[in-house]
């Protein structure tokens, strides 16, 4: 069904971003403007985006068609026509939903984070640029508009990362993510472009690709769908493009709690979930996607379990449970992994604005354990956060419980036995790191008084929002083992993603398993760490403090590899060879030149000499030729 | 009449002989002279010719010949005079100014 | 006025060049009257846009007898290509004008006014010795305007990179030359024009190999392909900023498009042939010029090896036989031609105010310049290929292209996606984001007049990559055609 309202959506940001931007240059080269004007910009629009989200929605509820929206044709050659065509299917509604919903309430924290910061306008243009662009990214219609939303979001995110660009270390975290994800992106698109000619050009948007996919070959098939996930890897931190995340947090903590908690790192999880029709017919593809997601938790959890600045925490934690959503989309529950996703947003951009909270109150600080030296005691953001934990452990009723026990009955009833190992282990693993941030920053006796201080409402808000949301998420799709009706994996139906046969009871020990597993980590961070001496805080020392050498590594093998060879290239091959042929041709010429000036002596004698020759020479040939007459 | 070989070996002996001395001496004087040598050995072959195929052509020619020496004489002369005024000496070899400084 | 419009935009510079030199009118003058004249020229051009039909003719054709004796004709005529790359010339000079604005003297506008004429008229030209003829026009101002108003060593470079070119022009000249003979030997006519000489047959496969790469050493040395490359590092570097403009922007998309107009027409058979050659030097000079850019601490030779770089991803589109790869050179040629430009021009703006080129003194330029920053970013991102922008569609296409050529190849094209992004962002970190104290904060912003002459351009760079529909509409006919010529004449020889 086609509606003029998809690409609203898509322009309420845009506009916005484009008003702010303007007013902004217009602010720091004229005349000032006060910074209400540009909150209000960068907050209505993404409300406005909501809005328009939530009407499609429940027209989709009733109606149950798709909605279908061309602007115009960007390229048509030769079989290559690409649209400028937005999808408003129920995945792509889902996801914006909760994209608009979660960046709305985090626009609105920013105001307040952001509040005095000379660059205020120029931080709400790149955020609402940013959120345009996922908005792009999920409703398109086809690959190649995805990737223009795909890179958008790469490029906002460098935008912000370095937002407080005079410091090279900022600016160097947004290369690195740019180019990291650039690494993927070349996947991306030789995945694409493998796909469009294995299916004999008969177009790139995801319906008709859905038609035409028995065309191409299983290899060529599996082959596209490892390049496409290597942009996913890229995209969403996996090993082993994961290292931009942990550096990523340089930023200001709003965008770390949109992009990098709930919005651009889960866009690698949607595009597998949207290439569902390829990924169903590679089994083996899906399992080694499972399998580098559940490396990758497995490794974010350990290297979390020794970090000590609350953002680099979080970040770890989001490429971990990021790692469970690859395990479910891997094996084929897609819409287990989707979930997750969504519970996922809410208390993760939920811990990620109250980390800010509290990094706000103790004026940028960000170690855990001079944290806790000076802890102000914020009730809203302690309560908050401690919501967040929760859920994040996994410990029902909260929303984390459903979607990650979810994830965890897929990989056992698929009978991948390791894979459900490392995800309990890692859920252990979770709960443990996730609890010891807890109790160092608000539990640990410091041996002061307990100081308040106030909270800002337009802080306080989102964070109670999103409490509800990570307490009550999880009904969404209450499973079937307690009778519930399992609403999101009914709503994204069109994913024929597997589902979940286990017998009830098998069930309930799985769940009692991870419930216990979780308990357990809790309770060990509680004996270590409730009580902690703050006047020895921990370090990041040994193997795992120093995160497994990885960056190191990368440095070494990229980067500086990559200096030597473009210095080789240009001093020696260039400036020696190549050019130095060029300049022996011309050397040898001025060389000769020279030589044959010596016969140019000024000697008048000489030049007789050669006259001589030269006539005899001449007389020479004319008789030869004239003894033949 | 066969001494027209003679004739005309003797004015070839000459005319390579005033050559050789242009190219090789370098007086001024000595170039001069060998100039007019090679114009009077032409003078002889021309005569020589011209007296055997009993033609007037030759002798003309040979007139000619003269004439352009005696003018040539005349300039030749003065530009001795010219040269020896700027270098003081009558020497070939020390007039390079035409020449290509080498770096 | 109508077929003779296309003689009026190439000319009229020339003549309002001449006729500057020898009225000694004062600097601003000189400059104003030459700003105005590449207007007109802009305005003539967009009316032939307009009125370009897009089929695959020639239109707005001129023939009129040059020289009779051997059938040298004054020939001239547009079709999808050369209209394209004709327009963004009519736009790009005018605005860049803007931007050398102060500064400069009498000599400095006469030679861009003669190089203008110089390029149109090779642009334009359908008989090849006419083409010839421009082509060394082209080359004689931005001589001048290197070795007179360039930097360090400009006079070895300017005779080193006028030797170079003229070099690769002679061999192209006797390949001509031998051409227009065999045109006579077979048909008893002399002729010159191009149409007229795809029509030999008598060559053996010797002969087209190496007239063939008689005409390649002259674009090859101009575009550049590797390993003809080496003139642009010490040009780049030394040449002042107008000139480097042109020779990046403007003169070495006449490389390719002569390779397209003239080489591939003339010989098919080894166009088809060598295409796999042609395609692998170009992916090769992508990844080497993009990792040699890496360590570069001289700014404008940092451009000058991204420029060889992106103009090599062109040469390889050209190369790979399809549709794809033909209209994404194009558009690469386009938006390169934009985006470098620009960058190219900015850094003069950067080196006229601070009086720096290297790298490592830089920094700091963002928070002095805003506005400059913003518009440096988006030609930077459009340079990389940021989708959005027309750099993006254009790679694409060429992927796409390469691919179907060859899946390895297309594999490696792909690259691309890297090359850019890593040494550009790096030096924007360090040249303009970082703070530093020094002789940076002398900076100043830009202009109003350079913020409207560079307006169009961001303008264009969006236009193009959100909405590149109409614009590819204009010559795909004529691509599509060409395409399906060469491959029949190559398959009949």
């Amino acid at each position: 069904m086609h509606t003029p309202y998809l690409v609203l959506i898509i322009l309420a940001p845009l506009l916005g971003a484009l008003l702010n931007g303007g007013l902004y240059l217009y602010h720091i080269k004229r005349k000032a403007i006060p910074e209400i004007i540009f909150a209000l910009i960068g907050t209505i629009t993404p409300f406005i985006a909501f809005i328009f989200t939530l009407l499609l929605f429940f027209e989709l509820k009733d109606t149950g068609t798709t909605f279908h929206q061309t602007l115009f044709t960007w390229l048509n050659i030769n079989g290559l026509n690409i649209e400028m065509k937005f999808l408003g299917d129920k995945l792509a509604i889902f996801m914006a939903m909760f994209v608009t919903f979660v960046g709305w309430l985090i626009h609105i924290y920013a105001v307040g984070y952001m509040k005095k910061d000379e660059g205020f306008g120029k931080f709400f243009a790149y955020f609402n640029l940013f959120l345009a662009s996922m908005l792009i990214l999920v409703l398109a219609d086809n690959p190649i508009i995805m990737f223009i939303g795909w890179e958008g979001v790469g490029v906002c995110s460098y935008l912000l990362i370095s937002f407080y660009y005079t410091e090279s270390q900022n600016v160097m975290a947004g290369n690195k993510a740019f180019i990291v994800n650039r690494v993927g992106d070349l996947g991306f698109i030789l995945g694409v472009v493998t796909l469009f000619f294995a299916l004999g050009k008969t177009g790139l948007d995801f319906t008709s690709m859905q038609e035409n996919i028995g065309v191409a070959t299983t290899g060529t098939l599996a082959l596209a769908g490892v390049l496409l996930f290597i942009g996913a890897m890229g995209k969403s931190a996996q090993v082993p493009l994961y290292v931009w995340l942990p550096d990523a947090m340089a930023g200001p903590t709003p965008i770390s709690a949109l992009i990098h908690a709930a919005t651009m790192v889960t866009a690698g999880v949607y595009m597998v979930a949207r290439f569902h029709f390829l990924y169903t017919g590679i089994e083996e593809i899906g399992l080694f996607i499972a399998y580098i997601g559940a490396i990758s938790a497995l490794f974010a959890a350990i290297i979390a379990t020794r970090q000590t600045d609350i953002k680099k925490i979080l970040a770890y934690s989001t490429m971990s449970q990021l790692g469970y959503m690859f395990i479910a989309v891997g094996l084929g529950f897609y819409s287990s992994g989707l979930f997750h996703v969504f519970t996922h947003a809410f208390f993760k951009a939920m811990l990620f604005m109250g980390a800010g909270a509290v990094i706000l109150a103790l004026h940028h600080e960000q170690n855990i354990f001079k944290m806790a030296k000076h802890r102000v005691y914020q009730p809203i953001v302690k309560a908050t956060f401690l919501i967040g934990v929760i859920a994040i452990a996994g410990i029902p009723p909260f929303s984390g419980f459903f979607s990650k026990d979810a994830i965890l009955a897929a990989a056992f009833q698929k009978e991948e036995f390791l894979l459900y190992g490392i995800g309990i282990f890692t859920a252990f693993l979770t709960a443990f790191y996730m609890f010891r941030l807890y109790f160092i920053v608000f539990v640990a006796p410091n041996g002061h008084d307990v100081h308040y201080a106030s909270t800002d409402k337009t802080i306080s808000f989102p964070l109670l929002v999103l409490a509800i949301g990570a307490i009550f998420a999880g009904f969404l799709n209450f499973p079937a083992v307690f009778a519930g009706e399992h609403q999101v994996d009914t709503w994204l139906a069109q994913l024929q993603s597997a589902t979940l046969t286990l017998s009830h009871s098998t069930e309930y020990i799985l769940m009692a398993a991870s419930v216990a597993v979780a308990a357990l980590g809790i309770l060990v961070a509680y004996i270590k760490y409730a009580k902690f001496n703050l006047e020895v805080p921990e370090t990041e020392e040994g193997i795992i403090g120093n995160k497994f050498y990885i960056d190191e590594l990368y440095h070494l093998l990229f980067v500086k590899s990559l200096k030597k060879i473009s210095t080789f290239f240009d001093k020696v091959v260039d400036e020696k060879i190549v050019d130095g042929m060029v300049m022996t041709v011309s050397r040898e010429f001025v060389d000769f030149g020279k030589k044959l000036a010596f016969l140019q002596n000024g000697n008048v004698r000489f030049y007789a000499l050669y006259m001589l020759i030269g006539m005899s020479c001449a007389f020479l040939y004319l008789y030869t030729t004239l003894i033949g007459q | 009449m066969t001494s027209l070989l003679g004739y005309a070996t003797v004015s070839m002996i000459l005319f390579s002989i005033g050559a050789i001395g242009v190219i090789s001496r370098r007086n001024i004087f000595v170039i001069y002279m060998s100039i007019e040598l090679m114009l009077n050995a032409i003078n002889l072959f021309l005569v020589t010719f011209a007296r055997y195929h009993l033609n007037m052509d030759g002798h003309v020619i040979s007139m000619i010949v003269v004439a352009i020496a005696a003018a040539e004489a005349a300039i030749f002369l003065s530009v001795i005079i010219l040269l020896f005024r700027s270098k003081g000496k009558l020497d070939t070899d020390i007039f390079t100014e035409l020449k290509q400084e080498v770096e | 006025m109508g077929t003779d419009i296309l003689s009026f935009i190439i000319f009229l510079p020339a003549f309002v060049a001449f006729v500057l030199m020898i009225s000694t009118t004062k600097v601003e003058d000189v400059r104003n009257i030459a700003f105005i004249t590449t207007i007109i020229i802009l305005v003539l051009v967009l009316k032939t846009y307009l009125g370009y039909e897009p089929n695959s003719e020639m239109q707005f054709v001129t023939n009129v007898p040059w020289i009779l004796n051997y059938g040298i004709n004054y020939y001239i005529g547009v079709d999808g290509f050369s209209l394209t790359i004709l327009m963004m010339i009519a736009i790009l000079i005018p605005t860049s004008y803007l931007l050398l604005w102060d500064g400069r003297t009498k000599g400095y506008w006469i030679n861009m006014l003669m190089v203008q004429t110089g390029v149109t008229g090779a642009l334009l030209s359908l008989d090849i010795i006419l083409f010839y003829f421009f082509w060394e026009v082209m080359l004689l101002p931005v001589f001048l305007m290197i070795g007179n108003f360039g930097t360090g060593n400009k006079i070895f470079t300017t005779i080193k990179v006028t030797v170079y070119t003229m070099f690769g022009s002679l061999m192209m000249f006797v390949a001509i030359l031998y051409l227009g003979v065999a045109h006579f030997e077979e048909f008893g006519t002399w002729s010159f024009q191009y149409s007229d000489l795809t029509q030999i047959t008598i060559f053996s496969y010797q002969e087209k190999f190496w007239l063939f790469l008689g005409f390649l050493t002259a674009f090859a040395i101009k575009i550049p392909l590797f390993p003809f490359h080496t003139w642009i590092m010490d040009t780049y570097k030394n040449a002042p900023t107008g000139a480097v403009f042109l020779l990046s922007s403007i003169m070495a998309k006449l490389g390719i498009y002569a390779v397209v107009r003239f080489m591939i027409p003339l010989f098919p058979d080894i166009y088809i042939q060598f295409s796999s050659w042609f395609v692998f030097i170009g992916l090769f000079g992508l990844i080497y010029f993009g990792i040699a850019a890496l360590m570069q601490d001289d700014i404008k030779r940092m451009f000058a090896y991204s420029s060889a770089s992106h103009l090599s991803f062109i040469a390889a589109g050209i190369f790979s036989l399809n549709e794809y790869g033909i209209i994404g050179a194009l558009y690469l040629v386009i938006a390169h031609a934009i985006a470098t430009g620009a960058l190219f021009l900015l850094i003069g703006v950067l080196y006229d105010q601070t009086g720096i080129k290297t790298i490592k003194d830089l920094g700091g330029i963002a928070k002095q310049a805003p506005i400059f920053t913003f518009i440096f970013a988006i030609m930077l991102f459009a340079n990389i290929g940021l989708p959005g922008t027309n750099g993006f569609v254009a790679e694409l296409l060429i992927i796409f292209g390469v691919f179907e050529f060859n899946q390895v190849m297309g594999y490696i094209a792909a690259i691309t996606v890297l090359v850019s992004a890593s040494f550009m962002l790096w030096m924007f970190q360090r040249a303009i984001l970082q703070k530093k104290e020094g002789p940076a904060l002398k900076m100043r912003d830009l202009k109003v007049k350079e913020i409207l002459g560079l307006a169009p351009w961001v303008i264009l760079v969006f236009l193009m990559g959100v909405y590149p529909e109409p614009f590819i509409d204009k010559f795909e006919p004529s691509v599509a055609h060409y395409l399906t010529d060469i491959l029949k004449l190559g398959a009949a020889k």
